[in-house]
C-alpha cells in the first residue's frame, strides 16, 4: 500500500541532525485554557525522529507552562489494530497521527473534533489541497491538522528503454505514451509495470471516482484505463505477479529490475543508491504520469478525538507541532514536504544544488502545488481488495473489463453502507 | 496434614483466569457478534440470521469453503505418511542421525514469516526453481501466480512446516511398539514391509488418527501460508482466498465488517468440532476393537 512505503521511507531515513527550536505560536483555539496533560501518539517515528519529536515537545511546554506533553510512538505493524482498539474502547490520546482514509472512519463515527469548528483560522496556514484531504466529502468539516505530505516523480530503467529500442530520455508522461511505450518493451520480452492500477491511477487517468456519496469509477473512462491495462497485460508488459501485487512488491521488483518504470519518492532514491546500485547508475526520473496535470499526493496528520479530556491543549499542540517553521525542520530531516502554505516556500525546497536528490526534492514540492490525493477518503482496505480482486479477473479474461469495475464498484458501495 | 478444598483451585486460577478472559470471553463474544451487524467502531445492532443468510449467498464463503476444504485433503494424507516414514528413519542410531533429525525439525521452529519469505523467493516468476526450469528448456511456472498452483505450493509449504512436528510425536509413539512382536513376525518369516504394515501401523494407528485430526484441523484453519505467498491477497482474483483469510479480510481495520466476521468465524467453529468429532468417534471405535 502506498501509504505504507510512505512511511516506511520516512523511517528509514537516517536523522541528519536533531533538536528543534520551533517556537512559533501554536495558534489560537477554541474552548478553555491550554494547560495540562496531554498523550500524542505518533505512528513509527522512534528511534530514527526521537530527538526530534522530544524537540518539538520540549518547545510547546516552554511555550505553555502548565502544560505536559506524553509522547507514545507506536509501531508501523498493528498500528491500525492499535487505533482501532482504542477508538473502540473510547481512549484515543489526546493526539493522534492517522492519515485521512483513517481519519474518515473515527470522522464518521463522529469520534474526532472538528476543526472547521474548534479551531477555525486554522485552514489558511495549510495548503488547501492537504486541508481538503481530511474534510469529509459532500459533510463538511475537517478532522486533522495536515502534517507531512509526500509526492513524488516516476523514475524509470534507461538501460531497458535503450534495449528495447525506446528514447532513454522520453519516458511516458500520460496514459497512452504509457501503453505505447510499454507495448514496445513488451516485445522485447520487458515488463513496464509491476502492478494493476491503484484507485489513485484512476484518478490521474481522470475517471470520476466519486460522486454522490458513491464510487463512479466505472464510467467509460476506467473501463477505458482497464481496456489499455488489459492490452498490455496480454502482450506481457505486466510481470505475471502484477495481479496480487501491492506498492511495496512492485517496488521490489523495479529495484531487481524485473519492471522497467515504477513510482516512486525523494527517499527511494537514496535506497536505489544503496541497495541496487547497478539500476542507479541507470536510473531515469521523471514526471508523475497523469492525464490531469496534477501529481498524485499521500499526506499524514495529527487528530483530536472528542473523547479527549484536554481538548484546547490538544488542539494547541496538534497545530504546533505542524506549524510551518516546525513541518520544514521535519522534512529537512527525512524524505517528506510540509503542508503549510508557507513551507514550501523554504529555499531547501526551491534552489537545486546540481545533486539527484536536489532535483528530485525541487521537482515534487513544485508538484506538490497542485498535486491531489486521489484516493478518496471512504477508500478502505477492504475496497482496495475488491478492487484489486476485480482487476486480476479482468486481466485474466475472467470478466471484461467494464464487468469487473462494475463489480468492484457495487462491492465499494456496498461497503460503503 | 491439613486438606483445604480450595487449595487446588488457587493453583488453577491464573491459568484459569488467563483462559477466562483471552479464550472463554472473545468466544462468547465471538458468538453474540454473529448476530449482529457490529463494525469495528460500534456494538451494533441484533439481526438474528441475517449475517449467516449472507453468508449461504456469498460466493466468497463458497469460493473459501472450498479452498479450505481442499487444502485439508491435500495435507492430511502427506502429513500422517511423510512423517511416519522420517521418523523411522530418524530412529535408527546411526552417527550424524542428529543433524538428520535437527533438520526435519527446523522449519517447526522458523518463523512463519521467514519460511514464507523463503517460498516466496523459491516459487516466484523468477525464482530460483523457476530459473532452473528455465536452464532445463522448460517454460516458467506461475506456482504464486495461478490460484491452483498457489494453493499446491502452500500445500507443500504446510506439509515442508508439519513433517518435523508429527515426526517427534511418531518418534514418541514408535518407541512405544513392543520390540518383541517385530521379533515374533521375523520369526515367522515377515520382511520389513509386511512388518511395517502388520505390526508398525496397526500399534501407531491411534497416532495416526490424532495427527490426521491435528493436520486436518490445522489445514482448514490455514493462514500464513497463503497470505505470505499471495502476498494477502488470496492469490489473482482472490480465487485462492481460505476460510481463516476470509474472516480476515472481512473483520480488518476501521471499516471491517466485525459481525459478520463472527459468523464466518462461528461457522468455522461449528465445522472444526465437527471435524474433531468425528475423529473422537473413530478412535473410540479403534479402541473398542
Amino acid at each position: 500500500m502506498k501509504r505504507r512505503t510512505f512511511l516506511a521511507g520516512l523511517v528509514a531515513v537516517p536523522v541528519a541532525g536533531c533538536g528543534l527550536s520551533g517556537t512559533s505560536g501554536g495558534g489560537s483555539t477554541t474552548g478553555g485554557q491550554v494547560t495540562g496533560e496531554i498523550t500524542f501518539q505518533t505512528w513509527s517515528l522512534k528511534p530514527k525522529y526521537t530527538d526530534y519529536v522530544n524537540g518539538v515537545v520540549d518547545a510547546f511546554q516552554k511555550q505553555h507552562q502548565g502544560t505536559a506533553v506524553k509522547w507514545v510512538d507506536q509501531p508501523a505493524d498493528g498500528y491500525l489494530a492499535k487505533v482501532m482498539a482504542d477508538a473502540s474502547a473510547g481512549s484515543l490520546p489526546d493526539v493522534v497521527n492517522v492519515p485521512p482514509d483513517l481519519s474518515f472512519p473515527l470522522a464518521k463515527a463522529g469520534q474526532l473534533v472538528n476543526l472547521d469548528e474548534s479551531a477555525a483560522d486554522a485552514k489558511a496556514d495549510y495548503l488547501a489541497n492537504a486541508w481538503q484531504a481530511f474534510e469529509i466529502p459532500g459533510k463538511g468539516g475537517c478532522y486533522g491538522f495536515p502534517w507531512y505530505l509526500n509526492t513524488g516523480p516516476i523514475f524509470y530503467n534507461k538501460a531497458l528503454f535503450s534495449q528495447a529500442g525506446l528514447d532513454p530520455n522520453k519516458p511516458p508522461t500520460n496514459f497512452r505514451e504509457l501503453e505505447e511505450q510499454a507495448l514496445k518493451l513488451a516485445e522485447k520480452k520487458i515488463a513496464i509495470l509491476g502492478q494493476t492500477p491503484s484507485i489513485a491511477d484512476f484518478g490521474l487517468y481522470g475517471v470520476k471516482l466519486f460522486e454522490n456519496d458513491e464510487f463512479t469509477f466505472n464510467e467509460p473512462k476506467g473501463v477505458e484505463l482497464v481496456e489499455s491495462y488489459k492490452r498490455m497485460y496480454d502482450a506481457g508488459a505486466l510481470i505475471p505477479e502484477a495481479l496480487t501485487q501491492n506498492y511495496t512488491g512492485a517496488g521490489a521488483k523495479f529495484m531487481a529490475q524485473q519492471t522497467a518504470l515504477n513510482p516512486g519518492s525523494a527517499y527511494d532514491l537514496g535506497k536505489f543508491k544503496t541497495d541496487a546500485p547497478s539500476l542507479y547508475a541507470n536510473i531515469g526520473i521523471s514526471t508523475p504520469i497523469t492525464n490531469t496535470g496534477s501529481a498524485n499526493m499521500f499526506l499524514h496528520g495529527v487528530s483530536v478525538p472528542k473523547s479527549s479530556k484536554n481538548q484546547a491543549t490538544a488542539l494547541a499542540f496538534g497545530r504546533f507541532l505542524t506549524n510551518a517553521e516546525n513541518q520544514v525542520e521535519f522534512a529537512k530531516l527525512a524524505s517528506i514536504f510540509p503542508s503549510t502554505s508557507k513551507g514550501g516556500d523554504d529555499p531547501y525546497f526551491t534552489t537545486e544544488d546540481g545533486t539527484d536528490e536536489a532535483r528530485v526534492r525541487v521537482a515534487a514540492a513544485k508538484q506538490l502545488k497542485t498535486a491531489v490525493n486521489y484516493t478518496p477518503v471512504q477508500f478502505s482496505d477492504q475496497m482496495r481488495e475488491a478492487l484489486l480482486q476485480q482487476l486480476a479477473d479482468a486481466m485474466l479474461g475472467k470478466k471484461s473489463p467494464k464487468q469487473a469495475l462494475d463489480d468492484a464498484v457495487a462491492e465499494c458501495n456496498r461497503l460503503l453502507k | 496434614m491439613t486438606h483445604r478444598p480450595y487449595t487446588p483451585w488457587l493453583f488453577l486460577l491464573p491459568g484459569l483466569g488467563v483462559c477466562l478472559m483471552f479464550t472463554i470471553f472473545p468466544f462468547l463474544n465471538m458468538i453474540v457478534l454473529a448476530f449482529t451487524d457490529a463494525s469495528a467502531l460500534g456494538g451494533g445492532r441484533f439481526t438474528g440470521v441475517d449475517n449467516f443468510v449472507r453468508m449461504a449467498q456469498d460466493p466468497k464463503f463458497w469460493l473459501a469453503a472450498r479452498n479450505s476444504l481442499l487444502y485439508m485433503a491435500g495435507v492430511v494424507p502427506p502429513l500422517v505418511l511423510l512423517p511416519l516414514l522420517i521418523a523411522m528413519l530418524a530412529q535408527k542410531v546411526v552417527p550424524g542421525i542428529g543433524i538428520f533429525r535437527t533438520a526435519f525439525f527446523t522449519p517447526v521452529i522458523a518463523s512463519a514469516v521467514v519460511v514464507g519469505l523463503i517460498w516466496t523467493w523459491l516459487l516466484d516468476s523468477r525464482g530460483l526453481v523457476n530459473n532452473v526450469v528455465e536452464a532445463l528448456g522448460g517454460t516458467r511456472i506461475g506456482f504464486l501466480t495461478d490460484s491452483t498452483l498457489l494453493l499446491v505450493s502452500s500445500m507443500v509449504v504446510t506439509v515442508w512446516r508439519g513433517l518435523g512436528y508429527y515426526m517427534v510425536i511418531y518418534l514418541a509413539a514408535l518407541a512405544n511398539v513392543p520390540k518383541d512382536l517385530h521379533e515374533a513376525a521375523m520369526v515367522d518369516g515377515a520382511g520389513p514391509v509386511r512388518r511395517f504394515w502388520s505390526v508398525t501401523v496397526p500399534a501407531l494407528r491411534p497416532t495416526m488418527v490424532l495427527i490426521a485430526a491435528l493436520s486436518a484441523v490445522n489445514g482448514f484453519r490455514v493462514f500464513s501460508e497463503i497470505y505470505l505467498l499471495s502476498g494477502g491477497t488470496g492469490g489473482p482474483g482472490g480465487a485462492s482466498t481460505t476460510m481463516v483469510m476470509l474472516i480476515q479480510s472481512v473483520g480488518r481495520g476501521l471499516t471491517g465488517e466485525v459481525g459478520y466476521a463472527s459468523a464466518l468465524s462461528f461457522v468455522l467453529f461449528v465445522i472444526l468440532l465437527g471435524l474433531l468429532l468425528v475423529t473422537l468417534k473413530l478412535n473410540r471405535r479403534e479402541d473398542q476393537l
